[in-house]
């Protein structure tokens, strides 16, 4: 069978990516080139040379880029070479390939073409990046990558196996769509933790901005028409900004994820989105390791959630954590969870609270602080000469402090479902990790000399994706050791003491 | 209730020297810059309490945390499993499969080598799981390291 993949055979790039360069670089340089005719024309007239040098220096090297790079897949390998003067060639096993990525800006997707971006896991300095291959092509491209093992014996895969394994192999499955987007959710876009972030900002902007006498109440009376002006301008303004930072958040949402639709193909987890550029991303069931829910205050008073897959050897931007599911309703959230993970407990199950001293440790750090601060303030009142009414606003903090401690240890909780280790902690953030067990690569086990004064301790299961760990906090001892001894027996059975 | 025991063998008794002496080398070099900043440079006057409360920093960093340390550091590895506990006040005790070993590195500084000690730190594939033995007679340290190599090359896999 031929095709454009088959073994020994290096490949090009698609040809039209010489047109791509251009036109990106000329969208670069055209503030420079106007200027270049305003100000030319008006001094001197021409003077262009260096100008058009600036944009004939990265065409020729793109040129030169499409006739020194080459690509094959062969012997079990994926081959890269490239470089005109420093030549290089990288290779990386198939079986090590982790994650494949095609990504589409404006220009490729209107010339029908892909970058395709090859995660080894070894960082992202170590990927394999091919800009740019045809559409199909880079499609085979993703399928002769990742369905290697699934594709054994057939003329795509590299090496010499034996013939017939392809033939026993039972019909793989039709792909599945598991979730597709709903514009709709757009509307949780402004009650991320980055929206109410940039609402804080824009009030810290308006303090600032405004005349200190606005913000004198008991000299309201007093104030001149020129003094209201100002407030009403200020209540304008920031109605206005806050406005402006929603439509933004939900533009945003909308450009990111438009058209998201998460695929679930034999082995793999297909994640397609992008409304200017598209992405596509798979990921081998092999290395997907857990998912993470994620509830920011915002969006948890609005019954809303966003998911986030923990995938091993994922490198660069992504940092290990692939959102498979932006702000969304919860429903659907935690639905897409338990599909991926291929089980329901994890994602819906109660889980088993921390017990009342590890309440106590989260009221008493939320409160000191504010009753450290309400102490050296009543000093000062009593011994310095500062007015008494700056207790008021430091004795109202500890309201949302009271409220941050009781959200926080509600949060608490753990549990060993279904072959996975499911952790839940904060507030301002809440989030429910869940990780495979087979994805445990060990344990650390922290405490201070409080915590182990009070029989808690802080437990950290570290794994390979996502934040490198996923952490019990202030889980008493005993419960803590048994969720350890029961995800990794083999690892604790000589450690572990049963003092039952 | 289950607990986790502690890991069978502490460090060489020589790492305590190791940490009072750099706790020492640090008080000697805030002593000096008392010193130098006050009585040479006359930038402010020289108070009781100030180098009062430097000797109270001193007695804790050298005297104190050191030998506290020292009770805490433990380690073992086993067949399958590789075990540490550190830190003083906060404790930390962490747990690696063999299996799951990816690098073995073997280091030493120049205190370390004073007094004939050296360091062995463990990593895993994922970056919160490295383990490091601290303060390790030096001929333990090497042929620990030996033993650890040899047997994660047994371990079939990746290792992610």
């Amino acid at each position: 069978m031929s095709g454009p993949l088959d073994d020994a055979t290096w490949h090009r790039l698609d040809r039209r990516m010489l047109v791509v360069q251009p036109v990106q670089e000329l969208r670069r340089f055209l503030p420079l080139l106007v200027g270049a005719f305003v100000a030319g024309g008006t001094a001197r007239g021409g003077g262009l040379g260096w100008e058009l040098g600036a944009v004939a220096v990265p065409v020729l090297l793109g040129v030169a880029r499409y006739l020194t790079t080459r690509y094959r897949i062969h012997d079990g390998r994926v081959e890269l070479r490239r470089g005109l003067l420093q030549r290089t060639l990288r290779t990386a096993q198939l079986d090590r390939v982790r994650t494949v990525d095609l990504t589409s800006g404006p220009v490729h997707r209107i010339l029908g073409l892909s970058t395709v971006r090859i995660g080894t896991g070894a960082g992202a300095d170590q990927d394999l990046d091919l800009d740019s291959l045809g559409r199909d092509e880079a499609q085979r491209l993703r399928v002769a990558l990742l369905d290697h093992a699934v594709a054994e014996g057939a003329p795509l895969a590299a090496g010499g196996t034996e013939p017939g394994t392809a033939a026993d192999a039972p019909a793989p499955e039709p792909d599945r769509v598991v979730l597709r987007l709903d514009p709709s959710w757009a509307r949780y876009a402004p009650l991320t933790s980055a929206g109410v972030l940039a609402a804080a900002a824009l009030l810290g902007v308006a303090t600032q901005v405004a005349p200190d006498s606005a913000w004198r109440v008991d000299r309201l009376p007093d104030l001149t028409p020129e003094g209201w002006g100002w407030l009403v301008l200020l209540g304008v303004g920031l109605v206005a900004a806050a406005l402006a930072s929603a439509v933004l958040a939900v533009a945003g949402y909308l450009v990111t994820h438009w058209d998201l639709t998460l695929t679930r193909t034999p082995r793999q987890w297909r994640l397609v989105r992008g409304l200017l550029t598209t992405r596509e991303t798979s990921v081998e069931d092999a290395r997907l390791a857990g998912v993470v829910v994620r509830e920011p205050l915002g969006l948890r008073l609005a019954g809303a959630a966003e998911l986030g897959a923990v995938v091993t050897g994922l490198g660069g931007e992504q940092k290990g954590t692939l959102t498979l599911v932006p702000p969304a309703p919860l429903a659907t959230v935690a639905g897409v969870a338990a599909e991926v993970i291929g089980a329901r407990s994890p994602a819906y199950a109660p889980l088993r609270g921390h017990g009342p001293v590890a309440t106590r440790r989260r009221w008493l750090r939320a409160l000191a602080p504010v009753l450290v601060l309400l102490v050296v303030a009543t000093a000062a009142v009593l011994l310095a000469d500062v007015p008494a009414p700056v207790l008021v606003p430091i004795a109202l903090l500890l309201l949302p402090a009271a409220a941050l401690a009781r959200d926080r240890s509600r949060s608490l909780g753990h549990a060993l479902v279904e072959g996975h280790v499911v952790a839940r902690s904060g507030s301002l953030v809440r989030r429910r990790e869940v990780l495979g067990v087979g994805h445990v690569i060990g344990w650390t086990v922290r405490d201070t000399w409080f915590q182990r004064r009070q029989g808690l301790v802080t437990l950290d299961a570290t794994t390979a994706g996502g934040r490198q760990r996923v952490t019990v906090l202030d889980v008493p001892e005993g419960a803590g050791m048994d969720l350890a001894a029961g995800s990794t027996p083999e690892l604790l059975a000589a450690f572990v003491l049963d003092g039952r | 209730m289950t607990t986790l025991r502690r890991p069978a063998h502490r460090v060489d008794p020589r790492a305590r020297l190791m940490w009072q002496l750099g706790a020492a080398t640090e008080v000697v070099g805030l002593a000096t810059a008392l010193v130098v900043t006050s009585l040479v440079l006359d930038l402010y006057d020289l108070r009781w309490w100030m180098p009062a409360l430097l000797a109270t920093y001193a007695v804790g960093r050298v005297g104190l945390v050191p030998v506290w340390r020292y009770r805490v550091h433990r380690w073992e590895v086993t067949e399958h499993a590789a075990y540490t506990q550190t830190g003083w006040w906060a404790r930390e005790r962490r747990l690696a499969p063999i299996s799951r070993i990816q690098t073995v590195d073997w280091d030493q500084g120049p205190l370390e080598r004073l007094l004939g000690l050296a360091n062995v730190t463990i990593t895993t594939a994922s970056a919160a799981g490295a383990i490091a033995i601290a303060g390790l007679d030096q001929a333990t340290a090497e042929s620990l390291v030996a033993e650890l190599t040899v047997r994660a090359d047994a371990a079939p896999g990746d290792a992610t």
